[in-house]
């Protein structure tokens, strides 16, 4: 049976942020921008004022094309910060406490791992080339003290049983696995420290199918046992469909449509997403995949208005000027076409 | 842990053995060179004769024979000497050979000029004596080298693009000039100029009693030699590791380890430190290799008692079984440093004892 | 090929690169000077400093920049000759002969005393030769007598710094000094006009004639070393050897570890193991010695140096950067496709491994070459360079030689290792630039 760790394991970390299940939602980004100094002075606008809530119990997608500004929002959120920021604000309420709020040590000692977690992609080069797998990943419990060395391994053989990889590669380096075997490590090490969130960053875009579905299927397992909250970032709609209950959609930065996976998937409301989803070959229905034509805008210099607006074909007037983010039942469009509600 | 030991055990055998090999082959090399205008059978006969000598001078039964039957006679033996070593039998492949295996043992018989401090003409005397000399010289400068480059290639890493990370890389070309280079510079501003440190030499004069004053002294002659030495190398090695430590820091694998909640030392011993250390060593293993090669000039300039300055007055004075030891010497020296840097290799990457061949960069 | 043009012209944001070009650009434009300038031959012939041809030298003098340091004017070089500004008498006596006169006057307004004071008199003609005075005027009127019934040879050269009677005659002061000291003040030159005068009695038919040098203690823009040899000649002509010896050699040791290192990966299996076998051997050999020995044993010509640096260069510690390299361009999906279609091993070597690494040779290539710039130095600092020419290395052996720390001649010691240094970080500036510039791996930074 899934072990979670102690209570007493838990307030020794100095957790400040309540895990009980509290009423409010699980995560709350509200105005979050961060900007980039690009190399030639510009500013890369990649995530430019996003806003989303995501209820406890239930997983979120964040789909769009490549250089939407997702993995920058996944970023922002565990403040992995490169060398050039230019611009970090806004506010991020984990279980209602701001995140943001937070001084660099406290994020990274109460935060970091422990209440969000990060499954990278490109496992192949996120796993430390001269460390024992064991080492990796145990070592968010062995660093500050929080567990002793006997129960760090013991949980990673554990979290190892979960995602299915025999506890004998524990004691192997990281180029002796295969290439499924070391994302489901990365999997197991983002469970380890019995997180709240786990953000996952494209998890099987460099794999072949079969593995990709071994994958979703560990995911899917997973869930349910330990009851996790996900936020899933992919580019590859049809397999994020498997496992959201929530999907937001982003273009050129910002978020345009946050609506439920039903909806979404089949049937979306901002013009954007419709062209997405009509992009997607389905199984069971005949019909020609769709293509949106021109470029996505620069996110270093994005037009007035809605940025969408360009490749619209349901464009008019409004769209000159940047729509707000409408609330549309128990969705959110940012589109002028719902401005009514 | 026995098996990484065994494995440990059976790399380091494998690479000893290819070492000794290069160096065999560097050795019979020199040996040739050094006989190609039958030099070191000039040597070998002249010794021969010096020892016949020696040996005729307390026969009292040459005592009274006029000089020429006497010289005659020592000649005659010696010839026979010659007959009997086999001196006659062709240099290529037989005697070669022989000398190989006499230069690898370091059984060099004796200086044609040279003297050690203590009074012997035996050539590995001679060396051995010298290298302890050197070692210390070499040892102190490459560990200064070391650390100094290793701190600051790391604190530039982090302050990428600043002033001072642009200034140490504008200084980088001054590695184009060798150590004994500076050197004289050194000897020109702080010995000649404003004359506070001493001009060359290990020792003060007279030399110091007390064991304490005696390192002291030694100190004290090794500021120019080492800072010389250092100069030289410095801002090529940092420039070239904080490009290293830049491009290792980068590496996902890193920004995972942020992401996990890492404090910033525990990402740079575990993360950055540990996987850029082959390629670190792998260069700092050719500095040290130039270096070894400096070191016959920056001993002759800085007169410092060492085996390249014996080296250099071997070549002055024409000393050939000197000359020939020295070489040796260096060959063993030289192979020690690369086999000392492939034992570390293996400790550190994994990769190199358990996977199949090295992944170095 | 258009991407790294592209990029060319992105040099403007690069310094150092051009501060690397114009040194080296001035470096080449003084090798060119001295090389039709001063021409091979002539250098040689120069250098080697034979009878006659430094005579009008001062040994060991600074050059005359130093002037600018020190109050005062420090003397020059004077040389009077009775072919220009000398006065020649001539009077026949009757039975034959003729007595002859010549005056050689100068001005001397230094500050300082000459270094040396030579007189060199051609009187050839056969017969018995007559006894020769030779006189000395100071500008305040006195006449010293130099030398009386000398014997002139046909090729005559008397030093008079060196004349120990006359010495003695000056109280114990060196002639040099002694002749031009100021009576009231020993330690100061007299300034004023001086003559010398050569009398002496020779055949009607017979030509004299004499040249008065007085040598500088500062001479020419380089200064002189111990042999009196003009120090800029080695200092032009050591350029072009420079560059020579360093280009030559980074050429024919880099480029034949490039090929061989594409040969061996693309190969693969044993073939790669021998050479990365060889290249081990080859760091294990001890370069620098090796070639001491052979340049000490047989022979020090610098075409033999250069071409034992090549042939201990070959399988050098690059190899394996290379390699590096080369593993990763052979994963490259067009190789295997070029393998698909047929192609053979030559043509994937050479037409396809070898240009996609190429422009990354070009900064380790110019980065190696101050390396054998040096080398060169340093051999010839250790006595054993080229016999025959003058390069940087060799000055700097005969400073260190002569110790010239010890006697304070800095310069002899700090005008080629100056150029040195400048040589090196020029060529050093450049490729590290291009390094920058080139290297795939830094270009995400």
């Amino acid at each position: 049976m899934t072990k979670k760790l102690n209570h007493k394991q838990k307030s020794t970390a100095r957790v400040a942020i309540s895990t009980e299940k509290s009423n409010g939602p699980l995560l709350k980004v509200e105005d979050v921008f961060l900007y980039f100094k690009s190399a030639t002075g510009g500013l890369v606008r990649a995530v430019d004022g996003v806003n989303f809530e995501l209820n406890p119990g239930r997983s979120l997608a964040i789909v769009g094309e490549s250089g939407c500004g997702k993995t920058s929002l996944a970023k922002a959120i565990l403040r992995l910060l490169p060398r050039n920021v230019a611009t970090y604000k806004g506010r991020i309420l984990l279980s209602g406490t701001d995140i943001m709020k937070f001084g660099d040590e406290r994020f990274r000692h109460d935060v970091r791992w422990v209440k969000i977690s990060m499954v990278s992609q490109a496992a192949m080069n996120s796993l430390n080339p001269v460390m024992k797998l064991k080492d990796q990943v145990a070592e968010p419990l062995l660093i500050d003290n929080r567990t002793s060395k006997k129960e760090a391994y013991e949980r990673a053989r554990e979290v190892f049983r979960i995602v299915g990889i025999p506890v004998a590669f524990l004691d192997r380096y990281a180029f002796e696995l295969s290439g499924g075997m070391r994302q489901r490590s990365i999997i197991a090490m983002a469970l380890i420290a019995d997180p709240l969130l786990v953000i996952l960053d494209e998890p099987t875009s460099a794999l072949d199918v079969l593995t990709q579905a071994n994958i979703m299927n560990a995911l899917k397992k997973i869930k349910k046992e330990l009851s996790l909250n996900y936020i899933f970032i992919t580019h590859d709609i049809a397999t994020s469909s498997e496992l959201a209950d929530e999907v937001v959609c982003m273009y050129a930065g910002q978020l345009v449509e946050h609506s439920t996976a039903e909806r979404f998937y089949r049937d979306p409301l901002h013009p954007y997403a419709q062209k997405l989803m009509a992009s997607v070959p389905t199984l069971h229905v005949y019909k020609k995949p769709e293509f949106i034509t021109g470029q996505p805008p620069s996110l270093l210099n994005p037009p007035e208005g809605c940025r969408f607006a360009e490749r619209c074909t349901k464009r008019f007037e409004r769209c000159q000027k940047e729509p707000p983010l409408f609330a549309h039942g128990d969705e959110f469009v940012k589109c002028w076409l719902y401005e009514r509600g | 842990m026995r098996q990484v030991i065994s494995k440990l055990g059976r790399f380091t055998l494998m690479r000893a053995l290819l070492l000794f090999l290069a160096v065999v082959i560097g050795v019979y090399l020199t040996v040739l060179i050094a006989n190609m205008g039958g030099r070191i059978d000039d040597v070998r006969r002249a010794e021969i004769r010096y020892y016949i000598g020696q040996a005729a001078f307390g026969n009292q039964a040459l005592r009274g024979l006029p000089p020429e039957e006497v010289a005659a006679m020592l000649e005659e033996l010696a010839q026979l000497e010659f007959e009997r070593l086999g001196m006659n039998r062709p240099f290529f492949p037989e005697r070669s050979f022989e000398y190989l295996w006499r230069a690898l043992t370091l059984d060099l018989g004796r200086a044609e000029r040279i003297n050690s401090d203590a009074g012997s003409r035996q050539v590995s005397n001679i060396l051995l004596e010298r290298l302890p000399v050197t070692l210390a010289l070499f040892a102190t400068a490459d560990l200064v080298l070391f650390i100094l480059s290793l701190f600051i290639a790391l604190f530039l890493s982090r302050r990428y693009g600043n002033f001072l990370d642009r200034l140490i890389i504008g200084l980088a070309p001054s590695s184009a000039a060798p150590g004994w280079f500076y050197g004289l510079f050194l000897i020109l501003i702080f010995g000649a100029v404003l004359g506070i440190l001493p001009w060359g030499g290990m020792l003060d004069a007279p030399i110091p009693d007390t064991t304490w004053s005696y390192a002291l002294s030694v100190l004290k002659h090794m500021v120019l030699p080492v800072t010389a030495v250092v100069l030289g190398a410095l801002f090529a090695n940092i420039y070239t590791w904080r490009t290293f430590f830049l491009i290792y820091s980068s590496e996902d694998y890193v920004e995972l380890a942020r992401a996990k909640g890492l404090s910033s030392r525990g990402i740079d011993t575990r993360y950055v430190l540990r996987p850029v250390l082959p390629p670190i060593l792998t260069s700092f293993l050719l500095v040290l290799i130039t270096m070894w090669m400096g070191q016959i000039v920056l001993e002759t300039v800085f007169h410092w008692p060492g085996l390249g300055s014996v080296f250099y007055t071997a070549t002055q004075v024409s000393d050939t079984p000197v000359i020939l030891g020295v070489v040796v010497i260096y060959g063993y020296l030289l192979a020690a440093t690369v086999f000392a840097l492939d034992f570390v290799y293996a400790i550190i990457d994994p990769r190199v004892r358990v996977g199949g061949g090295a992944v170095r960069k | 090929m258009q991407n790294w043009l592209a990029r060319l012209k992105g040099l403007r944001r690069y310094p150092s690169l051009i501060a690397g070009i114009v040194i080296s650009v001035i470096f080449i434009a003084i090798s060119i000077y001295a090389i039709t300038a001063i021409p091979y031959s002539e250098a040689v012939r120069l250098w080697r400093a034979g009878p006659g041809v430094w005579d009008e030298n001062p040994k060991n003098a600074g050059p005359v920049w130093l002037d600018l340091f020190t109050e005062g004017k420090s003397p020059r070089t004077i040389v009077v000759s009775s072919g220009d500004t000398g006065i020649i008498n001539e009077e026949a006596t009757g039975n034959g002969t003729k007595r002859v006169e010549i005056v050689l006057p100068f001005q001397y307004d230094y500050d300082g005393f000459p270094k040396e004071l030579k007189l060199y008199t051609v009187a050839k003609y056969s017969g018995s030769r007559e006894p020769t005075t030779i006189s000395w005027q100071t500008p305040d009127g006195r006449i010293i007598i130099l030398r009386e019934n000398y014997f002139l040879k046909p090729d005559d050269a008397y030093y008079i710094s060196q004349d120990a009677e006359l010495r003695a005659q000056l109280s114990g002061m060196t002639p040099h000094i002694g002749l031009f000291a100021d009576p009231n003040d020993e330690e100061k030159p007299l300034k004023g006009e001086y003559r010398l005068t050569l009398a002496t009695e020779v055949p009607e038919t017979a030509d004299v004639s004499t040249r008065l040098v007085a040598a500088g203690q500062l001479h020419g823009w380089a200064g002189t070393d111990h042999r009196a040899r003009d120090l800029m000649i080695a200092l032009l002509w050591g350029a072009p050897i420079g560059i020579m010896f360093g280009v030559l050699a980074a050429i024919g040791a880099q480029v034949s570890t490039f090929i061989l290192s594409a040969i061996g990966t693309w190969f693969g299996g044993k073939l790669d193991r021998l050479f990365q076998w060889l290249t081990q051997v080859n760091l294990v050999i001890p370069v620098l010695p090796l070639l001491i020995l052979v340049a000490h044993f047989y022979s020090r010509s610098i075409w033999t140096m250069l071409g034992m640096v090549i042939v201990l260069n070959i399988y050098s510690a690059s190899y394996l950067t290379y390699r590096a390299m080369y593993l990763q361009a052979k994963e490259a999906p067009y190789i295997e496709a070029a393998q698909a279609y047929g192609a053979g091993n030559n043509r994937m070597v050479f037409r396809y491994l070898i240009p996609r690494i190429a422009p990354t040779l070009l900064p380790q290539f110019i980065l190696i070459i101050p390396l054998f710039v040096f080398l060169e130095a340093t051999l010839s600092v250790l006595g054993l360079g080229d016999p025959l020419i003058p390069t940087w290395g060799k000055v700097i052996y005969n400073a260190v030689d002569e110790g010239a720390l010890y006697k304070g001649y800095y310069y002899w010691l700090v005008e080629p290792a100056v150029l040195l240094l400048l040589m090196g970080v020029g060529f050093a500036l450049i490729g590290y630039s291009l390094d920058r510039i080139f290297n795939p791996r830094l270009r995400s930074l």
